[in-house]
C-alpha cells in the first residue's frame, strides 16, 4: 500500500496515484469537471465558460423564479403596537361590563376584548335580571359588529341609490327642513334606555307635532293593555318562575323568545333541578299551545289546541278555576271535549297551588291577557309568583300607531319620518306599502347600520353605532339598570343615535365640543337621576362602580295592585279564529328572532332547537301515525318537501318539515325571514310571512289566523338544511292490526314495506340504547335503583378488559370532566353559538349544511318520546366525551389526536392528515371534517356560494369578519379533522392564573365557553380530582349516567337523567 | 403400442400443440398490429382513465367536499373501492403461489393474467387510501421515516398504519413474483424479434440465455417468492379487515371479518379473472390453453368461497341475535331492512345465490353462464363492501346523527377512473407480454400427456421407433 497517502485515499485515482488527477489535485480551485469526461467529444458546452453559463441560468431562473412567484402574493400585516396602551397586554383578555339591547332582547354582559377587539360576550352574574345567563342571540352579538355590510358613513338618496355624504349635509338637512310646526313621527322599537328616552324627549320638546311611534315586532301590546286596564299599570309584571310550582303557559314561548327568555329560564329551571334523588322535587308545567314551542317541548303536559280554540280554552280554564276558586264564571268556553278534560286537570293542578302557581299567556288579544289575569288574580297569584314590583320594560309599544302612521304617509300630512333603530317596512304586513309611503315622505332618516327595507325607502342613512361601540344604559326592568359602554372605537363613521337626535334637537345639554359627547350626557343623567339615591359618597365613585359592574340596581318598590278587570266583557271578545280545515300560527324563531338578526351567519346557522333546520323557516306540518310502519306527515309531505302554503290570496312555496307535535289541522312556520334587503347572510334566507299578519279590530297584530291551505308535493328543497333526521327515541303508537300500543318508532325505522309479514323491530335497539335516561317523577324511585344496578352490570363487564388502562394515572394531577343536568337544559343554544364564537369554528352555509357538513363542536340532540302525536321532548347537549379510552385515538395513523395527562382528548391539527377514521370509530360523531376551506385560510377555492373568486372577498376571508376570531383558537385548515377540546385554552389561561397566584386551582378558574353561556347552569366543568370542586358535587348524583357507557370508552362527560313531572292523567 | 387419452383428465393444453406451436400462438399477440376491437378498447379505456385523473384532480384542489362524504358517513365509495380492489387482486397471488405449492398445474393457463391482473387491482386500490384522506402533500407522515419532529413516530396501533405494510409488501412482491416467470418470456419474444423491440425485450429479458444455471435460479427464486406470497394472500385482506373489526362501530366490530374477507376476496378476484380470460381467450384465440376445464376449476372455487362468504353472512346475523347487544342487533336488521335494504339484497344475491349455480357441471363449464356469473360476483362484492361501510355508518350508535349518503358525480368518476387504470394497463399488457406463460405451459405439455395424441402421437411413434434402432444398432 505504498500509494497511500498518510494513510487516507478518497478514490481509486487517489489510491492509484493517476497522474492527472494527482495534478488536479494540488490545485486550490479544482477545475476537474467530470461532466466533460462523459460529454466526449460532443462538447456542446465549452468548458471554459461553464461556469458563467450557470450563474447566468441561474440568474435567470431565480429571477423569473420571483417574478412568477411574486405577482399575487396576498399581503398579510401585522402592526405591533409602537405605543403599547397601559390598559392592553398582547395576549391578555380585558372585559368590560356592558348590556346588549337588541330588538327587544336584553342582557348583561362582559365584552371579552382581545388587543382592542370584542371577541366574546360572557353573562354579567352581577345583574338581576339575567344573572349571568345569555342567550343565542347575546352569544352572536358581537359578530354583528362586524358585519360587513354595515355602512360606512353617512349616507344620502340620489335617485335609487345612497351616495356618501356627511354628517354636516345630513345635520343641515334636518334643521332646514325643520320647524316647530312640522309634523315628525318618530318610529322606534321598545326604547329600554332612560337616557336615549331623555334624547328623545329634548327633540320632542324642540319639535311640538313630534311623536314617537313604539312598536315592538313580535308584540306584546294586548298584555300590556289588559294590565292597563285591569290594574292600571301598563307594564309587563315581574313574573317569578322560580316561585312557581305549577307552570301553565299560554301560547307564550317563555324559555325561547317570550320577553326575557334568559331570566325566565333562570328561574323555571330553579323548580326545574332535582336536587335530592331520594326526595325529588319539582315543579308541574302545562303548555297550552298549537305548534310545538321550546317552551312547549320543555313543559310535562301539553295540551294541543287549534288557533280558533286558544280563546274559548281560555274562558274556559277560566271557569274551571272560577268554579273552584269560587270567582263568576263567565259565558263561552265550548271546546272539545278532549281539551276540556285535559284543561280540568290543569285548572284541578292550579287550585292545588293557589298561590304558587304562574299562568303567562303570549296571545296578542286583551279579553285573553284580561282572563288570564283574572285567572292569576283567582289563584292568589299576584304577590307571590307575579307582582308589579320590578316591572319588565322591554316591551313597551304598540304597533296599533303604526297603522296611522301608514295613512297619516299616505295622506301627505307628514314631514318627516325618523327610524330609529327598526325596520317597520320588514315587520308589518303591510311593510311593502308602508316603504312605499316613506318613500314619498319629504325628509326620512333612519340610523339602521345596514342598508335594510325601511332605510331603503329613507333619505337619508345616518348610521348609529353598534352597540359595542357606543355610550348607552337601559332598564330592562323597574330599578334595574344596565350600563353600555363602548369597547372599541366606533370602526366607521358613524355617531350614536342619541347624539344625533340631541344634535338634531339642538340641546344646550349636549356639549358637541367635548370628545365624546353622548358620554358626557350620559354620565350628567345618571348624576341627576340615579346618584342620589345611590348612598355613594361621589359622583365619580358611583359611576366608577357602575361602569364598572354594569348593571345598577335598586331595591324594587312594592306596588299595591286591585284586579278591576272586566271578565265578563273579555269572555265576549277573546279571539275568534274562524275554524277551518288547517289553521296556523306564526311564531318567533329561537335564533334570528323578529329578523334584525338576519344578517348573522352564526345565528342563521344555528339550527332551530325544535324543527333542528337552519338557514330558513321551515312549515311545520303535523303527522300521524299510520299505524304499520311510518309517520305520514300532512298531504304526504316528508321532511324537505316543497309545498305550496296559501292563505287568501297569497301562496308562497316553503319548504316542509314533519313536526311531532304539531296538533291536527294546523300549521307553523317562523316569522322574521325572507328579508329582500337582509345583507349579504340574510338576505333571500326563507320565506317572508309577515305579509299573512292579521289586525284584530283594537289593530293588535295578531299571529294565529286561519284558511290556511297546504298543496302536497310541490318537488324538494333544493338545500335541505336540517341538522337531525332521526327525531325519535321510543314514540310510542297503535298498531293498525293488534290495536295494542307498540314502539312505532322502531316499526318505522327499521322496516321497509317490502317486508311486510315483519312488524315489529328488534325490540329495544333504539329505547334501551344507553343514550337517554329519563323518567316520571312519580317513578324516580325505581328509576334510580335500575339506572345504578345496570351501570354496575356495564363496569362490571368493562372491567373484565385485558388492557388494563391508564386509570390510575388520571387520578394524579387534574382530570377534567363535566356534567351536564338534562333537567336544567331547556334546549336554548346559547352554548352552541358560545362554542361558535369561542373557538372560531367555521360557518359553512345553507348548501353545506344540507350536505351535513355543519362544523359545531357542541350540538344540541333533540329526542321526542311518549305518545306519537303529543310526545315529550328531551334535550341532550352533545360534544366530544374526551374519553379516557378513547376510539379515535388509537385509530389515528399519524397519532394527530391523542390523550394529554389531564384526559383531554386533543387534536394536533398540523399533523392531521385527514383519513377521518377517527370520525367514523366515534360513537358520538362529535368529530368534525373540514371537507372544504371554510375558513378561507388557504389558497384553495372558498366554498362560498355565488361569489366571483377572482372578484370578491370571501365572507370568511373579509379582514372585518376576521377581527371576530379568538387569537386563542387556531383557525383550522381544509383537510383536518377538528372537535370540542373542553375550551383547553381556556384551561391553560385557568391554570396559568391559578399558578400566578400561588394557589391550587379551583373549578371556578376554569369554565367552558358552554358553561358560561348556559342561563340555567345545564353544564358544570372541572376538575374531577378537585375533591371539593363544584364538578364532583354534581358528579355525585345517582340520577348520572354516562352515555354509552357499556362500549367503555370511559367518557368524561355525565349526564343527569331527565326527570318529568308528568300528570299522567291529563 | 397405442396412445391412450385418459378418460378422467381432459389434457390441460389442447389442439396438440407442440413447443414451436406454443411459441407461436402466445408471441402472435404481441408481435402483430393491434385489432381493432383492441384500439377500441383502449380509447375507451384512456378516457375513462382521463375522466378519473381530472376527478382525481379535482378532489384535491377543492377538497374532499367535492365528494358527499359527511360528519356522519366518513368513508363511502373511496373506502368500498379500496377494499374491492384489493379483493380482486388476490386471484393472482393465490393462483401463483397457494395453486403452484398445491401442485395444481392448470394454474399455468392463467397465472400470468391474474398476476398482471393483481398488480394493476393494487394499483387501482393503493390510489384510494392515497387521494380520501384531507391533506394529500402530508400523507408521508404515513411512513417511519426517520424526522426532526422529536422523533415522531406514526401511531403502530392504527390498522390504517398496518394496511400500509401489508399493501405495499404485497404490491412489492406480487410486482416481483409476476416479472421473475416473465423474465423467460420476454426472451423468448426477444429471439424472434428484430430491431427496436428486440433491443427492449434483450433490455427487459435481463440477459436470459436459458442455461440451466438460469432455470435453477429462476425456479429458486419463484419458490422463494411463492413462500412469501403465500401468507401474504391471507394476511392483505385480513388486515385490510381490521380497518373494520378493530374498530367499536356495531357491524365492523367483530373477529369474523378476518376470515370472511379473504374468502370474499378470493371469491371476487376469481370472478374477475373469469371475466378478463373469457374475453382474453376469445380476442388472442387462445382457447387452446385456456380451456373449459380451467373455467370450471375456477369456477369450483367460486363455489367454495362463495359459499364461505354466505355462511359468514349468516353467523354474523346469528351472532347479532345472539349476543343480546341492542346496537348490534340494530345494525344487522338495519343491513338487511334498513333504507340500504337494495344493497344488502344485491349483496345477498349476487354472492350467495348466485354461486350455487356452480353446482351444475353444464352452467359450471358454459362461458355464457360463466361470464354473467363472474360479473355478478363483481357486483355482489362491491355492494358487499358497500353495504359494510356506508350502511353501517350510516346509522350507528346515536339516532340523532344518523345520515344517508349517495356518491357525487366527482365519486363516480374516480370509480370510472381506476376501471379506466385498471383496463389501460391490462390492455397494454396484453400486447407487450405473453399473456399465459410460455415457459410454464411448456412444462405441463408433455406431462398432460399431448405427445401421446393425434399427429403427435406419429411423430412421437417415429421418434420412438427412431431411438429404438439407434439404440440397437449401437448395441
Amino acid at each position: 500500500m505504498k500509494a497511500e497517502q498518510n494513510g487516507t485515499w478518497v478514490g481509486d485515482k487517489d489510491l492509484t496515484q493517476d497522474p492527472d488527477f494527482m495534478e488536479y489535485s494540488h490545485k486550490e480551485f479544482n477545475e476537474y469537471l467530470p461532466l466533460v469526461d462523459s460529454l466526449g467529444d460532443n462538447r456542446s458546452i465549452e468548458v471554459g465558460a461553464s461556469r458563467r453559463d450557470f450563474l447566468k441560468y441561474l440568474g435567470f431562473g431565480l429571477g423569473a423564479a420571483t417574478i412568477a412567484a411574486g405577482c399575487e402574493t396576498p399581503l398579510k400585516r401585522a402592526i405591533p403596537y409602537v405605543i403599547k396602551p397601559d390598559t392592553i397586554v398582547p395576549g391578555v383578555a380585558t372585559y368590560y361590563a356592558s348590556s346588549i339591547v337588541n330588538g327587544g332582547d336584553f342582557c348583561s354582559v362582559l365584552v371579552k376584548t382581545r388587543e382592542g377587539r370584542p371577541i366574546k360576550v360572557e353573562g354579567n352574574d352581577m345583574s338581576g335580571v339575567t344573572k349571568g345567563g345569555t342567550s343565542a342571540r347575546a352569544q352572536a352579538f358581537v359578530l354583528s359588529l362586524y358585519d360587513t355590510d354595515r355602512f360606512r358613513g353617512p349616507k344620502k338618496k340620489e335617485g335609487d341609490a345612497f351616495v356618501d355624504a356627511s354628517w354636516d349635509d345630513i345635520d343641515a338637512a334636518v334643521k332646514g327642513k325643520l320647524n316647530s310646526r312640522s309634523q315628525i313621527r318618530i318610529v322606534t322599537g321598545t326604547v329600554m334606555s332612560p337616557t336615549a328616552q331623555k334624547s328623545i324627549d329634548e327633540f320632542t320638546a324642540k319639535y311640538p307635532n313630534a311623536k314617537v311611534i313604539s312598536y315592538d315586532p313580535i308584540s306584546s301590546a294586548a298584555l300590556l293593555r289588559a294590565n292597563g286596564t285591569d290594574f292600571g299599570i301598563r307594564a309587563v309584571p315581574d313574573y317569578h318562575f322560580d316561585k312557581a310550582k305549577v307552570v301553565v303557559g299560554i301560547q307564550a314561548d317563555f324559555l325561547g323568545t317570550w320577553i326575557s327568555p334568559i331570566e325566565y329560564a333562570k328561574d323555571y329551571v330553579e323548580n326545574r333541578k332535582i336536587k335530592d334523588a331520594h326526595k325529588p322535587e319539582m315543579s308541574r308545567h302545562f303548555q297550552i299551545e298549537t305548534y310545538m314551542s321550546l317552551t312547549g317541548s320543555n313543559a310535562d303536559n301539553r295540551v294541543q289546541v287549534k288557533p280558533s280554540q286558544v280563546g274559548s280554552s281560555i274562558v274556559y280554564l277560566y271557569n274551571a278555576v272560577a268554579a273552584k276558586t269560587g270567582g263568576s264564571r263567565v259565558r263561552g268556553g265550548d271546546v272539545p271535549s278532549e281539551i276540556a278534560k285535559a284543561l280540568d286537570k290543569v285548572a284541578e293542578n292550579l287550585n292545588a297551588h293557589r298561590g304558587e302557581s304562574l299562568v303567562v299567556c303570549g296571545t296578542n288579544n286583551t279579553a285573553e291577557q284580561t282572563l288570564v289575569n283574572a285567572i292569576n288574580h283567582l289563584l292568589g297569584n299576584y304577590g307571590h309568583t307575579l307582582d308589579f314590583g320590578a316591572v319588565n320594560y322591554m316591551r313597551k309599544g304598540d304597533e296599533s300607531e303604526l297603522i296611522s302612521l301608514l295613512h297619516d304617509m299616505q295622506e301627505g300630512k307628514v314631514d318627516a319620518v325618523f327610524v330609529m333603530g327598526c325596520n317597520p317596512a320588514f315587520d308589518m304586513p303591510f311593510g311593502n306599502t308602508f316603504a312605499e309611503a316613506l318613500a314619498g315622505v319629504d325628509l326620512s332618516i333612519s340610523t339602521a347600520l345596514t342598508e335594510d327595507e325601511t332605510t331603503a325607502a329613507c333619505k337619508y342613512a345616518a348610521p348609529a353605532h353598534h352597540l359595542l361601540e357606543a355610550w348607552g344604559d337601559a332598564e330592562p326592568k323597574k330599578g334595574h339598570y344596565g350600563l353600555i359602554q363602548p369597547t372599541i372605537a366606533p370602526l366607521f363613521d358613524s355617531r350614536q343615535m342619541e347624539e344625533s337626535m340631541l344634535v338634531w334637537a339642538g340641546s344646550e345639554n349636549l356639549d358637541v365640543a367635548s370628545e365624546q359627547p353622548y358620554y358626557e350626557y350620559l354620565k350628567k343623567s345618571w348624576e341627576a337621576d340615579l346618584f342620589p339615591s345611590s348612598g355613594e359618597s361621589s359622583f365619580r365613585a358611583f359611576w366608577d362602580k357602575c361602569l364598572h359592574n354594569g348593571v345598577y340596581e335598586v331595591a324594587p318598590t312594592h306596588a299595591e295592585i286591585t284586579f278591576s278587570g272586566d271578565v265578563n266583557a273579555a269572555a265576549g271578545k277573546v279571539s275568534v279564529v274562524k275554524a277551518s280545515e288547517h289553521e296556523i300560527t306564526f311564531f318567533e324563531t329561537v335564533a334570528v328572532g323578529s329578523g334584525n338578526s338576519a344578517n348573522n351567519p352564526w345565528l342563521n346557522e344555528m339550527p332551530d332547537p325544535v324543527t333542528r333546520c337552519a338557514w330558513g323557516n321551515y312549515l311545520a306540518v303535523p303527522l300521524t301515525w299510520n299505524g304499520v310502519n311510518a309517520f305520514d306527515g300532512l298531504n304526504g309531505l316528508e321532511d324537505g318537501d316543497l309545498a305550496d302554503l296559501t292563505i287568501g290570496e297569497n301562496t308562497e312555496r316553503v319548504p316542509v318539515i314533519k313536526q311531532f307535535g304539531q296538533m291536527q289541522g294546523t300549521v307553523a312556520i317562523g316569522l322574521g325571514f325572507g328579508r329582500t334587503k337582509g345583507g349579504r347572510a340574510g338576505t333571500g334566507v326563507g320565506v317572508n310571512v309577515q305579509k299573512w299578519l292579521t289586525t284584530d279590530d283594537e289593530g293588535l297584530m295578531q299571529y294565529i289566523t286561519s284558511g290556511a291551505q297546504v298543496s302536497d308535493k310541490q318537488g324538494k328543497e333544493e338545500f335541505y338544511s336540517a341538522v337531525q333526521y332521526h327525531h325519535t327515541m321510543g314514540v310510542k303508537g297503535i298498531d293498525k292490526a293488534t290495536q295494542e300500543v307498540i314502539n312505532a318508532d322502531e316499526a318505522a325505522t327499521v322496516f321497509n314495506t317490502y317486508f311486510g309479514a315483519v312488524k315489529q323491530g328488534p325490540q329495544g335497539s333504539l329505547v334501551e340504547r344507553s343514550i337517554i335516561r329519563r323518567a316520571n317523577l312519580a317513578d324516580v324511585e325505581g328509576f334510580v335503583h335500575d339506572l345504578v344496578h345496570e351501570r354496575e352490570h356495564h363496569q362490571h363487564l368493562n372491567d373484565q378488559s385485558i388492557y388494563a388502562g391508564y386509570k390510575e394515572l388520571y387520578e394524579e394531577g387534574h382530570h377534567w370532566g363535566m356534567h351536564i343536568d338534562l333537567n336544567a337544559c331547556t334546549g336554548c343554544g346559547a352554548c352552541a353559538v358560545a362554542c361558535i364564537a369561542e373557538n372560531n369554528v367555521p360557518v359553512v352555509g345553507k348548501e353545506e349544511v344540507s350536505r351535513h357538513h355543519e362544523m359545531t363542536w357542541l350540538r344540541i340532540d333533540r329526542y321526542y318520546y311518549g305518545d306519537v302525536e303529543n310526545p315529550s321532548v328531551v334535550y341532550q347537549p352533545m360534544m366530544c366525551q374526551h374519553c379516557d379510552n378513547a376510539p379515535c385515538e388509537n385509530v389515528c395513523p399519524v397519532n394527530a389526536t391523542n390523550h394529554s395527562s389531564e384526559g383531554l382528548n386533543q387534536m394536533a391539527y398540523n399533523r392531521c392528515v385527514g383519513t377521518r377514521y377517527c370520525a367514523n370509530n366515534c360513537p358520538y360523531k362529535v368529530r368534525r371534517f373540514n371537507w372544504l376551506d371554510y375558513t378561507a385560510a388557504d389558497l384553495w377555492p372558498i366554498n362560498e356560494r355565488g361569489i366571483d373568486a377572482d372578484a370578491d372577498v370571501p365572507w370568511a376571508a373579509d379582514n372585518l369578519t376576521r377581527m371576530v376570531l379568538n387569537p386563542d383558537v387556531t383557525v383550522r385548515a381544509r383537510g383536518v379533522i377538528e372537535k370540542c377540546s373542553f375550551c383547553v385554552q381556556r384551561l391553560q389561561e385557568g391554570k396559568l392564573r391559578a399558578k400566578t397566584e400561588m394557589r391550587s386551582l379551583r373549578d371556578a378558574d376554569v369554565k367552558s365557553a358552554c358553561q358560561t353561556a348556559c342561563p340555567t347552569g345545564a353544564i358544570t366543568f372541572g376538575d374531577t380530582n378537585n375533591k371539593k370542586g363544584d364538578l364532583n358535587k354534581k358528579l355525585s348524583s345517582p340520577l348520572n349516567y354516562i352515555v354509552l357507557e357499556e362500549v367503555n370508552t370511559d367518557a368524561s362527560v355525565n349526564y343527569q337523567a331527565r326527570i318529568i313531572n308528568k300528570d299522567i292523567d291529563a | 403400442m397405442s396412445a391412450i387419452t385418459s378418460p378422467i383428465r381432459e389434457p390441460l393444453v389442447q389442439g396438440n400443440k407442440s413447443y414451436h406451436d406454443i411459441t407461436v400462438d402466445l408471441c402472435t399477440p404481441t408481435e402483430r398490429t393491434p385489432t381493432r376491437a383492441w384500439v377500441i378498447a383502449f380509447i375507451i379505456a384512456v378516457s375513462a382513465l382521463t375522466l378519473g385523473i381530472v376527478c382525481i384532480l379535482i378532489t384535491i384542489w377543492v377538497g374532499i367536499g367535492t365528494w358527499n362524504l359527511n360528519r356522519t358517513i366518513g368513508w363511502g365509495w373511496d373506502i368500498t373501492n379500496f377494499v374491492w380492489w384489493i379483493g380482486i387482486g388476490h386471484a393472482g397471488t393465490l393462483i401463483s403461489a397457494i395453486l403452484l405449492l398445491f401442485r395444481q398445474k392448470w394454474r399455468t393457463g392463467v397465472n400470468r393474467a391474474a398476476e398482471a391482473m393483481t398488480i394493476f387491482a393494487v394499483m387501482c386500490a393503493a390510489l384510494f387510501p392515497a387521494i380520501h384522506v384531507g391533506r394529500i402533500w402530508i400523507v408521508f407522515y404515513f411512513f417511519p421515516y426517520p424526522n426532526t419532529r422529536g422523533p415522531l413516530w406514526p401511531n403502530f396501533d392504527s390498522p390504517l398504519l398496518w394496511d400500509l405494510f401489508a399493501i405495499s409488501t404485497y404490491f412489492i412482491v406480487s410486482l416481483l413474483f409476476w416479472y421473475t416467470g416473465l423474465i423467460p418470456d420476454f426472451a423468448t419474444v426477444r429471439d424472434r424479434a428484430r430491431g427496436l423491440r428486440q433491443k427492449i425485450y434483450s433490455y427487459v429479458a435481463f440477459g436470459w440465455t436459458g442455461s440451466a444455471k438460469h432455470w435453477q435460479r429462476h425456479e429458486s427464486l419463484s419458490l422463494i417468492l411463492a413462500g412469501l406470497a403465500t401468507p401474504l394472500v391471507l394476511s392483505v385482506h385480513t388486515i385490510v379487515s381490521f380497518d373494520f373489526a378493530t374498530s367499536v362501530i356495531p357491524g365492523w366490530h367483530t373477529t369474523i371479518f378476518p376470515p370472511y374477507f379473504v374468502a370474499g376476496a378470493v371469491f371476487s378476484g376469481f370472478a374477475m379473472v373469469q371475466t378478463l380470460m373469457i374475453i382474453t381467450r376469445k380476442v388472442l384465440n387462445l382457447q387452446d390453453y385456456i380451456t373449459r376445464a380451467h373455467i370450471e376449476s375456477m369456477n369450483k372455487v367460486i363455489l367454495v368461497t362463495g359459499t364461505i362468504v354466505g355462511v359468514a353472512y349468516l353467523t354474523e346475523l346469528f351472532i347479532a341475535w345472539y349476543s343480546g347487544y341492542v346496537y348490534e342487533q340494530f345494525a344487522f336488521f338495519n343491513r338487511a331492512l334498513g333504507p340500504y335494504w337494495w344493497a344488502y339484497f344485491g349483496m345477498m344475491t349476487c354472492n350467495v345465490l348466485s354461486p350455487q349455480l356452480f353446482w351444475f357441471k353444464k352452467i359450471r363449464r358454459s362461458i355464457t353462464w360463466t361470464f354473467f356469473m363472474a360479473v355478478f360476483v363483481n357486483i355482489g362484492m362491491w355492494f358487499e363492501r358497500f353495504v359494510i361501510i356506508a350502511t353501517t355508518l350510516a346509522r350507528d350508535y346515536l339516532p340523532s346523527s344518523w345520515s344517508f349518503y349517495v356518491p357525487s358525480m366527482i365519486e363516480v368518476g374516480i370509480f370510472i377512473g381506476t376501471l379506466g387504470i385498471f383496463f389501460t394497463f391490462f390492455l397494454i399488457f396484453v400486447r407487450v407480454a405473453p399473456v399465459v406463460a410460455i415457459a410454464e405451459i411448456k412444462h405441463i405439455v408433455t406431462s398432460a400427456g399431448n405427445q401421446y395424441v393425434d399427429d403427435n402421437r406419429d411423430h412421437h411413434e417415429e421418434l420412438v421407433a427412431e431411438t429404438i434402432q439407434k439404440v440397437e444398432q449401437e448395441s
